[in-house]
């Protein structure tokens, strides 16, 4: 057999791991996507493609459920809309069991679409408008106050309703960990949060059912939520003994990390990430040793998105052009740009061929489609030499890009799910000018050029 | 007028019931006919109701428990006593006296001899009118005043008197019917347990005895033939039985060991072929002894034998083995039959500690008892758990190191309430597939239970054990966490129990209370069941809405109003000395006795009206665990005659100890919550189906509707009706 050309290429030889052998760079192609190959899926559905494979995302969701059930009581997860709302994903994780998670109308009315009863959407964010508290407490949602002036509207809005509104509000702390967020909700601190549930208990008109914090993003450390959940605990053990009021729910919010490695980081993320269990662990040792009475622990609700579904994400692309840059490094086109993986701002995201083992690598630079400077997927990557229009997989990419793609040059790609058996659906279509045109409107006076 | 009759009522009830106990029995209707009988001889009559309320009215004077009175067990022996006095002895003041001092004899033997044989939890039966009989008649001779009764019994005068020559002649019709001898003698001796000797008497007892139980009924018969036929084997002159009060011996024998002292059952009915004739036997020593002074016997053989079988039985400890004593006495060889039958089929294995499992959350049981690796032997009993996950693995990645598998490092509890004995807690963990077999059970700790129950948990990871020996800990406390230490080629938690403090003790078969069992989705009760191989369980988290309406605090009312707002029904929860709690219906008296212990709520006996509300709920809610799970069915099953009317049952009865072909079983699902995470609205469905032979139908359904404010409402519905019901709870 006539072995594949391979263009010759000069390396410079690196220390790598002191191994008698040396370091085998070798990658290792992904050649299918639950069992369907990716050649197929691209000519099938056009390129580049997003995938999304079911069965991970319920394995996913399963493992993480089982470490929080093992250790505690009684768990409900939150789904995070933001995260991925598109249907098919938030019904997925509706089958399991997953409630709602959303910071604006436009998600809250989506979670209703999707078959969410109101009581079973907690209603998160800085930017609540009127109408949307009124809609959700007429719907029973649990409502997440973020700043006084909400608390002021709601207990308005609670003076002309029949329905008493469920809240919790939301608490910024310090964790032990940077950056701090306290840009959301009241602080722990320096009293504030304290001082927001004195005046929902002593209103008398709002029923407080929980407390919420959501300490950051892409925590690294479990210890963050241990401390987090104690401070919680604090504030539900206070309120219980002041009003006799028990709080129904602790809620964690999310931050959990997914398995991508961070711009910078020495480590790559699949060696530093905590698992759910670590994660389970600090939180619900933090819960189960706190002054809460051990009979009558408050629900934990988690609404981690990114360590749900990130792995459940691919997107396969094709190789436009190869080109030496300037200072003779390598470099890649690919279809695939920031525009519709947004991600690639802060991850160094796994890219892999989709065919052809090869040790054969050369530091490359990855760049999008897109004729912006700033559209590089990979600075500096050891990669294989690809032709142009073979295939490649990018792999966790299922958390943010399906919310914060932008149609920016050139239309967003479809998206396909797989599912457990193996069989793939399109649940996005590509986006044509039509998409983008609908809802232009052009004055009359420009009909004409 | 209600006073009076509160007062009058229990004083009627225990006069019927002096009776009818003669025949271990409390049905009032054979109490009746036993009164008729003595009334045959209006004399007799008197003298017996006299002593009845002698006997009852002195022990209500003195204090005795009213309950007792009014069930006739202190008054019987008198009852007897005066019977057999008003035979001997002429009619006149001086027996009218005579008659009271052996009433109050008799009740006095009667306390005091409960006193002593109570302790050993024996009987006393009718040895205190046979003790104060022989002391009157030995007496007697001295009793110059005291005239013997030479009229003999004047049936036909009293029967004359009463119901003219029609009655009379009826009477003489039943006395001439042709029957069999041994039938004669079998109902001459019945109506001599009531000083009668004529067969009109015999055949209503007959009937009475058929009235308050089938299998009474037919004990008398096994029992006097079996007598019967053991004369006829050894040659022995069975006409003696004809004219001595002596027969009876065999009838009340039978009764007493084959289904009222002992669950009916195959064995007791041999064990009463068995013994007549050791009863035989002895009946005919006891009476050449007793002849030298001039004595019957009466019952003095079958007082003996039953208290000294029963003796035997109970010298034999705790077993499981039949004949099985009756413990709650309901006076009736068929309730006593229902309720222990359906104790078996509900909590057969019921064990006086209620262990359940050491952990959080779903786990799998990966070897069970007798299992293949080392569950053997002496360690036959015990079980390891671990964690698997979707796919039925313990592990993820590659599963070289600890932290792979999903168990290691999770929190193990307390199995129940206990004291700590004993904790290694130094042994390391081992890696994945090494086993460390000296230090073999790894750090574990030990709880004592009571004295001869212990769990014992194993293989636990080094250093996190967070309990001190002596330490008191409650169901559910964390003891440390799941490792890998010991004989433990990977992590998971061996759990034992066993009757002694020790590590390496060997188990025992013993039962988890109650949990869970997971099966693609379904779920499962299990009630004192032994996990087995492959099993995933997990405790029952106790739901906060349920548990709270189904925790009846004692001394709470509740009222049930109908549709229209009308308060149709009003019940109290209370709490007897047993510390058993039940609720009381003010308006029929109906008793429900119920269980709580706090995952599982259940109905465990019901007296009273069937047509009350209490006796719907007590179908309504029979089994109810406490967490909701719309993947769940219940099913338990009711004592037949809780369920069945008494006239369905009486085919039924004759053969009940040998097969039972009429069924009741309960059906609960658990239909709708509004919201599984916080609910605040759950509703709850059941049924009761009933099995006659191979065919079945469903009798009844109910819904019930809890919401935060507890048990709301409660919607009936039988064949031929629907009603809805609100529940209310005044303050």
């Amino acid at each position: 057999m006539k072995l594949p050309f391979e263009r010759p290429l000069i390396k410079k030889i690196n220390a790598g791991m002191p191994s008698k052998f040396g370091l085998k760079p070798t990658i290792k192609p992904i050649e299918k996507v639950d069992g369907i190959v990716v050649g197929d899926l691209l000519e099938k559905y056009g390129s580049p493609l997003f995938v999304i494979s079911e069965q991970t995302i319920r394995e996913t969701y399963r493992e993480a459920k089982q470490a929080f059930e093992t250790r505690y009581p009684k768990v409900q997860f939150a789904w995070s809309y933001k995260t991925n709302y598109m249907n098919a994903v938030c019904k997925i994780f509706h089958q399991e069991g997953s409630w709602a998670e959303v910071v604006s109308g436009m998600e809250y009315d989506k979670a209703l679409h999707n078959g969410v009863k109101g009581s079973q959407i907690i209603f998160n964010g800085p930017s609540k408008s009127r109408e949307d508290l009124v809609k959700a407490i007429e719907n029973d949602s649990l409502i997440h106050i973020d700043h006084f002036d909400e608390l002021f509207l709601i207990l308005e809005i609670a003076q002309s309703s029949d329905k008493k509104p469920k809240v919790a509000i939301r608490v910024n702390m310090d964790t032990g960990i940077y950056p701090k967020w306290d840009r959301f909700g009241f602080n722990y601190e320096n009293g504030e949060a304290w001082e927001a549930l004195n005046r929902i208990m002593l209103s008398e008109k709002l029923e407080l059912v929980g407390l919420h914090t959501h300490i950051g993003t892409y925590i690294m450390t479990a210890e963050a939520y241990r401390i987090a959940a104690a401070k919680l605990a604090d504030l539900a053990y206070n309120v219980e003994r002041k009003f006799k009021h028990n709080i129904r729910y602790i809620d964690l919010g999310g931050g959990f990390a997914s398995k991508n490695t961070l711009k910078g980081a020495y480590h790559t993320g699949i060696d530093t990430t905590p698992t759910f269990e670590e994660y389970a662990e600090a939180i619900s040792g933090a819960l189960i040793s706190s002054n809460l009475n051990p009979e009558k622990l408050p629900v934990l609700i988690l609404e981690t998105g990114r360590a749900l579904i990130d792995d459940a994400g691919y997107i396969l692309g094709t190789v436009i052009a190869n080109k030496r840059l300037s200072d003779g490094r390598r470099s890649l086109i690919v279809d695939v740009g920031v525009n519709m993986l947004f991600t690639s701002f802060w991850y160094e995201h796994e890219i892999y061929p989709a065919k052809g083992e090869t040790q054969f690598t050369e530091e490359t630079t990855i760049y999008g489609p897109l004729c912006m400077n700033i559209d590089v997927l990979r600075a500096a990557i050891d990669f294989p030499v690809l032709k142009s229009g073979d295939n490649f997989v990018i792999k966790r990419v299922g958390a943010y890009n399906m919310t914060q793609w932008m149609q920016f040059i050139h239309n967003r790609p479809a998206i396909v799910l797989i599912d457990e058996k193996g069989e793939s659906h399109l649940i996005r279509e590509h986006e044509t000018l039509e998409t983008i045109m609908h809802h232009e409107r052009l004055p009359e006076h420009l009909s004409n050029i | 007028m209600i006073a009076v009759k509160k007062k009058i009522q229990p004083i009627l009830e225990g006069v019927f019931n002096t009776y009818s106990e003669v025949f271990f029995s409390d049905s009032k209707v054979f109490g009746v006919i036993l009164i008729l009988i003595t009334f045959l001889d209006w004399q007799l009559g008197m003298a017996g109701l006299l002593s009845v309320i002698v006997a009852n009215g002195t022990a209500s004077r003195l204090g005795f428990d009213e309950y007792y009175i009014r069930k006739g067990y202190y008054g019987f022996n008198s009852l007897l006593a005066g019977l057999g006095l008003a035979l001997y002895f002429e009619p006149g003041v001086v027996l009218v006296l005579i008659i009271l001092i052996a009433a109050l004899f008799s009740l006095f033997i009667t306390i005091s001899l409960k006193g002593f044989l109570g302790n050993y939890g024996l009987p006393y039966l009718s040895l205190p009118f046979i003790f104060t009989l022989w002391i009157i008649i030995l007496a007697s001779s001295d009793f110059v005043n005291l005239g013997l009764n030479e009229r003999g019994i004047y049936d036909l005068n009293a029967i004359y008197s009463k119901g003219g020559v029609a009655l009379m002649n009826f009477y003489q019709w039943i006395e001439d019917l042709s029957m069999p001898d041994s039938l004669r003698i079998y109902l001459r001796s019945l109506a001599s347990i009531f000083f009668q000797q004529n067969i009109f008497s015999g055949i209503l007892i007959a009937f009475g005895l058929l009235w308050f139980s089938r299998i009474a009924f037919s004990l008398s018969l096994i029992g006097f033939y079996a007598a019967y036929f053991f004369y006829g084997f050894i040659g022995a002159d069975f006409e003696t039985l004809n004219y001595t009060y002596i027969g009876f011996n065999y009838i009340l024998a039978s009764v007493a060991i084959g289904g009222y002292f002992l669950i009916p059952s195959k064995t007791t009915y041999l064990w009463i072929i068995l013994i007549i004739p050791l009863l035989a036997t002895l009946t005919i020593s006891l009476a050449k002894i007793f002849a030298v002074w001039n004595l019957s016997i009466y019952a003095l053989s079958f007082n003996v034998i039953v208290i000294l079988f029963l003796y035997v039985l109970k010298l034999r400890g705790y077993t499981k083995r039949k004949p099985v004593e009756v413990v709650i006495q309901n006076n009736s060889p068929e309730k006593n039959f229902y309720a222990w039958k359906s104790e078996q089929e509900r909590f057969g294995n019921r064990s006086y500690v209620a262990i359940k499992l050491p952990f959080y959350g779903t786990w799998t049981v990966s070897q069970g008892h007798n299992g293949e690796y080392t569950h053997k032997g002496d360690w036959r009993h015990a079980w390891d758990f671990v964690i698997t996950n979707v796919k039925g693995l313990q592990y993820k990645n590659d599963g070289y190191v600890h932290e792979d598998y999903y168990c290691f490092d999770k929190a193990v509890t307390a199995p129940a309430d206990g004291i700590v004995v004993q904790v290694i807690n130094n042994v390391p963990d081992n890696p994945i597939g090494d086993v460390n077999v000296i230090d073999n059970w790894g750090n574990t700790v030990v709880i004592k239970h009571n004295d001869y129950l212990f769990s014992k948990l194993s293989h636990m990871k080094e250093g996190s054990i967070v309990v001190k020996e002596g330490q008191r800990v409650k169901f559910g406390t964390v003891i440390g966490r799941c490792g890998n230490s010991g004989r433990s080629p990977y992590p998971h938690l061996h759990f034992q129990l066993q009757s002694t403090p020790y590590i390496g003790s060997k188990t025992l078969e013993h039962p988890i209370a109650s949990y869970i069992k997971e099966d693609e989705g379904r779920h499962e009760l299990k009630l004192y069941d032994i996990p087995q191989k492959d099993d995933r369980l997990s405790n029952i988290k106790p739901e906060e809405l349920l548990a709270k309406a189904f925790h009846f605090i004692p001394g709470e009312k509740l009222e049930w109003k109908d549709e229209n707002n009308n308060v149709t029904d009003e019940w109290e929860v209370m709490t007897s000395v047993y510390n058993k709690s039940y609720i009381y219906c003010k308006k029929t008296g109906s008793i429900a006795w119920f269980e709580n212990d706090g995952a599982l709520f259940y109905f465990t006996h019901f007296d009273g009206n069937r047509k009350s509300l209490l006796y719907h709920f007590y179908r309504a809610a029979f089994m109810i665990q406490l967490s909701f799970k719309s993947s769940m069915e219940i099913k338990d099953k009711f004592p037949a005659n809780k369920i069945f009317k008494p006239h369905e049952l009486i085919l039924q009865d004759f053969i009940a100890p040998f097969w039972l072909f009429r069924k009741a079983d309960f059906k609960l699902n658990y239909s709708y919550v509004d919201n599984e995470t916080f609910p605040s609205e759950i509703r709850i469905e059941s049924k009761v189906v009933k099995t006659n032979l191979f065919k079945w139908k469903e009798d009844s359904s109910y819904k019930l509707f809890i919401t935060s404010d507890g048990l709301h409402k409660m919607i009936i519905k039988t064949k031929t009706k629907q009603k809805t019901v609100i529940c209310t709870k005044p303050l």
